[in-house]
């Protein structure tokens, strides 16, 4: 039998609306908020649609409030949607079916499901129980996840006594005993020292690769998504702005080049300023970004006027381009513009 | 999740109770504190006019009192009570992408928090029994303490449904957690189960009405008939009509529990 990629994931059309009440300020404005409670509809996500195949692993960015963790709720079977289809391996998630269930996982960085009093094993061993894990299967799956993770000997201590990245590492064995085929993650490496961080993204891209697990994944961590993932979806204010490679968005985005030069000896540098936007001056070094297309004539110019050691040419870094859509910057309009153009 | 998974819950509820280890030996203490203080309270008053009152002697009173705190802790006792707030805080999150039925999961929590403490119960009884060496009515007749025995396990569903039912409350109103769960076990639940004073110091009318509520069936139905102060038909109609709320407020607590489910925000980031 063949295999063709398959539909893990599939959205249309899919719409959540929160009632959210209003209250004043101060006591008064709790009080009237009480006699009469004023409700105000907030859409989270409008009318999102994409799919995801069998063994992708995605990025989701968005700024804050944009209504990934919404869909991600949505996607694990903890809300119901107020209008659209979604479909998990077959499911609907929010019938919460045992057989999705235990097909999935969900993981947020600051939610914690192991138990705070106890050691992390008795939480493995709930879940060995819960998902119905055998002995030997739950041994083997415990023992690779702990070395892969290095986290071997932290299982019989008590989890309020961990730090943040341990612990973290630590719930990702709780959430991935189970072996799910579909894994949701928000913000794994929320609040983790940049080892830490290397480590579970180290990881994430070993458990998708070993076992063709889906993974959808949410970061506020450029580095997540820049080391992790080829295809991002970009979400804002509940829309799909882009959705495709993320090489793709860097070719549509990075408008600028980066030009590093090590200069000779002091010079006045508010002359760079006329040639393009000064990021940083750490003298002998100054780095500076231009239009993409002037590059040439700019480090030309640089050359002929400056006592120059060296100087070099670089594309804007990925990190950088995914920042700006974090901040919003260019979504607004830019992307906007296309889609309306796509339409007509 | 099959009987090996909530066999875990058991277990793992165990340790985490043992977690405490120090909490749970000064709750312990202030129980038996407390029946020490209760006791001499009731045992002044009998010595002193030496009579009965609304029916009961002085080994009839003396039991209920003790009675009362030995089902009031077996009945009332629930960890169950943080389900409120772990639907305000959002951490009902964790139970609902498992494959786990998380009111069998809060009952065998209970569960294991209530053998603990029978456990405990039962030395300390035999403690007091020792040291105060109190007048008590013991029940001999087989058939009472069967029914006393049935009657408690109703009560404790019932209570437990209906503490389902006020703790979903938060689902729509994430704030009122606190407040539905004040009204209902300080004002109905201490007032109308008996677990203040004997329901039959109260007019026969309101009597009546109360014997139709499931709140009487959840301490002093169990205790009376333990006394042997109902018997015969009586018996067989209260544990009737305490089953039958056992059946309703499940249900309803089924419908609720779906419709929160639906409105439910789930919180946290």
């Amino acid at each position: 039998m063949t295999r063709k990629a398959e539909k893990a994931i599939i959205i249309e059309n899919l719409t959540k609306n929160f009632e959210v009440s209003l209250k004043g300020e101060g006591l008064i404005g709790g009080i009237s908020a009480l006699i009469a409670p004023k409700k105000k509809r907030v859409s989270a996500v409008k009318s999102i649609s994409f799919t995801i195949n069998e063994g992708e692993l995605v990025g989701f960015i968005g700024p804050n409030g944009a209504g990934k963790t919404t869909t991600l709720k949505i996607l694990s079977g903890l809300l119901y949607p107020t209008f659209g289809f979604v479909q998990v391996v077959g499911y609907t998630p929010w019938d919460r079916k045992p057989d999705f269930l235990k097909n999935i996982s969900l993981v947020m960085g600051q939610k914690n499901q192991l138990w705070w009093d106890l050691p992390a094993v008795d939480s493995f061993e709930l879940n060995k129980e819960i998902y119905q894990i055998s002995d030997d299967v739950y041994s083997k799956t415990l023992n690779e996840l702990l070395s892969l993770l290095d986290v071997q000997s932290l299982v019989n201590v008590q989890v309020r006594r961990l730090s943040l990245g341990q612990r973290m590492r630590l719930e990702l064995v709780a959430a991935l005993l189970h072996q799910p085929q579909i894994l949701f993650l928000d913000e794994p490496t929320l609040g983790l020292d940049v080892v830490a961080q290397q480590k579970l993204r180290d990881f994430i891209y070993e458990y998708n690769r070993k076992r063709n697990a889906t993974i959808l994944l949410t970061s506020h961590n450029m580095d997540d998504v820049a080391d992790l993932t080829k295809r991002v979806i970009v979400i804002d204010k509940g829309e799909i702005l882009f959705d495709g490679q993320i090489t793709e968005l860097v070719g549509q985005f990075a408008k600028e080049k980066i030009i590093k030069v090590y200069l000779s000896k002091e010079t006045d540098f508010k002359k760079f300023e006329k040639i393009g936007k000064v990021k940083r001056i750490d003298y002998p070094q100054v780095t500076l970004s231009v239009a993409r297309g002037t590059s040439a004539s700019a480090a030309a110019e640089i050359l002929q006027n400056f006592p120059i050691a060296d100087l070099t040419i670089d594309e804007e870094p990925i990190e950088e381009i995914i920042r700006r859509v974090f901040d919003g910057e260019m979504l607004a309009n830019k992307l906007k513009k296309r889609k309306v153009k796509k339409r007509s | 999740m099959n009987s090996a998974g909530y066999l875990s819950v058991f277990k793992i509820s165990f340790k985490q109770e043992f977690a405490y280890r120090l909490n749970f030996i000064m709750w312990r203490v202030r129980n038996v504190i407390q029946i020490f203080v209760v006791f001499y309270l009731w045992e002044t008053v009998f010595t002193a006019s030496g009579m009965t009152l609304f029916g009961y002697d002085k080994p009839k009173i003396l039991t209920y009192v003790f009675g009362l705190i030995i089902v009031r802790a077996f009945v009332l006792s629930a960890r169950a009570v943080d389900v409120a707030g772990e639907i305000a805080r959002g951490d009902l999150n964790n139970y609902l992408v498992k494959p786990i039925d998380y009111f069998k999961y809060w009952l065998t929590r209970d569960l294991a928090s209530k053998a603990l403490n029978l456990f405990f119960a039962f030395f300390e009884t035999l403690f007091l029994l020792y040291i105060l060496k109190p007048p008590f009515f013991i029940q001999t007749n087989p058939v009472l303490i069967s029914a006393f025995l049935v009657s408690l396990v109703f009560a404790m569903l019932n209570f437990f449904c209906s503490l389902f039912i006020v703790s979903a409350v938060p689902f729509w109103t994430p704030e009122a957690a606190w407040g539905a769960q004040f009204l209902f076990s300080a004002i109905l639940v201490e007032f109308l189960s008996g677990a203040l004073f004997p329901l039959d110091v109260l007019p026969i009318i309101l009597q009546r009405i109360l014997s139709f509520l499931p709140f009487q069936y959840l301490i002093y139905f169990p205790i009376q008939v333990y006394l042997g102060k109902v018997q015969g038909q009586e018996v067989i109609k209260g544990i009737l009509v305490s089953g039958m709320w056992v059946l309703i407020l499940y249900s309803l607590m089924k419908i609720v529990w779906r419709r929160g489910l639906k409105s439910y925000d789930a919180y946290g980031r």
